[in-house]
């Protein structure tokens, strides 16, 4: 969100305090596709992520008169859909509970790589275009990651918080998470790495 | 932002050099500027002498940009839809 359109946000909340329901909806038409992209991405269901997205604008609407605006409109909603998300994961966990560990480089015994990466990719990273293949195989290698890994990596380097809010919210310390990301990118990067090593 | 006077994260000696292992695992600190200025004149020196890990420092760096560009999601038309009727049959109902 840009600077006017967080300017444009404020206006809207205004109205939409003031009990415009038109202004409210507006807010929603411009806040849904992040809100529901980052309910897909945390539980990796359709169906879920269009029952997160409902319950975080009406929750939100809910709230309305307790927001003070010290926060972005758009900031405040991402975190009660990560929320939101985080805590039917937590119910899901008992059914499905994915214990693999994110692949990490192997090291001689004095510390070297053992592996040396064949190409630097990194350069590719600006190409306009993603590949599919590729984007499959970094959709297939994220939902792979055990749990504590993937919402660590999601939260902070896709959906942009803080390392003190994943902290919160997770229940672990600001160490931990940056653990768990390192981990995370690791495997990520691995991942990614094999791809290019297989075109 | 580096931090003079931080101890090293791994007890790596003063003046002796980072091996790839201590680089990748000082990589979060690194990249989000934590580093203490003996640490990071530790990887520096290793990065000088190792293309590898400069690779593998590009890559790692390239991984989250790349991640978040294969993982953009869009509100399909019609689950916007259901999700606009959803919220004024709630808020009609207030």
């Amino acid at each position: 969100m840009t600077q006017t359109g967080t300017h444009d946000d404020r206006a809207l909340l205004s109205r939409a305090q003031a009990g415009d329901i038109s202004a409210f909806e507006e807010l929603v038409g411009r806040h849904q596709d992040r809100v529901y992209g980052l309910a897909l991405r945390m539980t990796r269901s359709e169906p879920d992520a269009a029952e997160i997205a409902q319950d975080t604008f009406l929750s939100a609407y809910q709230h309305l008169p307790e927001f003070r605006g010290e926060a972005a409109f758009g900031s405040w909603v991402h975190r009660i859909a990560a929320n939101n998300a985080l805590m039917r994961l937590r119910h899901q966990r008992v059914r499905d509970l994915v214990v693999e560990e994110p692949v990490e480089p192997e090291f001689t015994d004095r510390g070297s790589l053992a592996e040396y990466p064949e190409t630097d990719w990194s350069r590719r990273a600006d190409d306009k275009v993603l590949d599919d293949e590729l984007r499959r195989a970094i959709q297939l290698a994220t939902d792979g990651l055990a749990e504590g890994y993937r919402e660590v990596f999601l939260l902070k380097d896709v959906e942009g918080m803080s390392y003190e809010e994943i902290s919160e919210m997770l229940g672990i310390s600001v160490p931990a998470v940056k653990s768990r990301l390192h981990r995370a990118r690791l495997g990520l990067r691995q991942a990614i790495d094999d791809f290019y090593k297989e075109v | 932002m580096k931090r003079e006077g931080v101890p090293s994260i791994i007890g790596v000696a003063p003046n002796d050099m980072f091996t790839c292992k201590d680089s990748i695992d000082h990589l979060v600190h690194f990249l989000d500027g934590e580093l203490s200025a003996e640490d990071e004149a530790h990887l520096q020196e290793h990065l000088g002498g190792c293309p590898p890990c400069v690779d593998f420092v590009n890559t790692y760096r390239a991984t989250s940009g790349m991640a978040r560009r294969a993982l953009v999601k869009k509100m399909p038309a019609e689950v916007g839809t259901a999700l606009q009727a959803f919220l004024r049959s709630k808020l009609a109902a207030k």
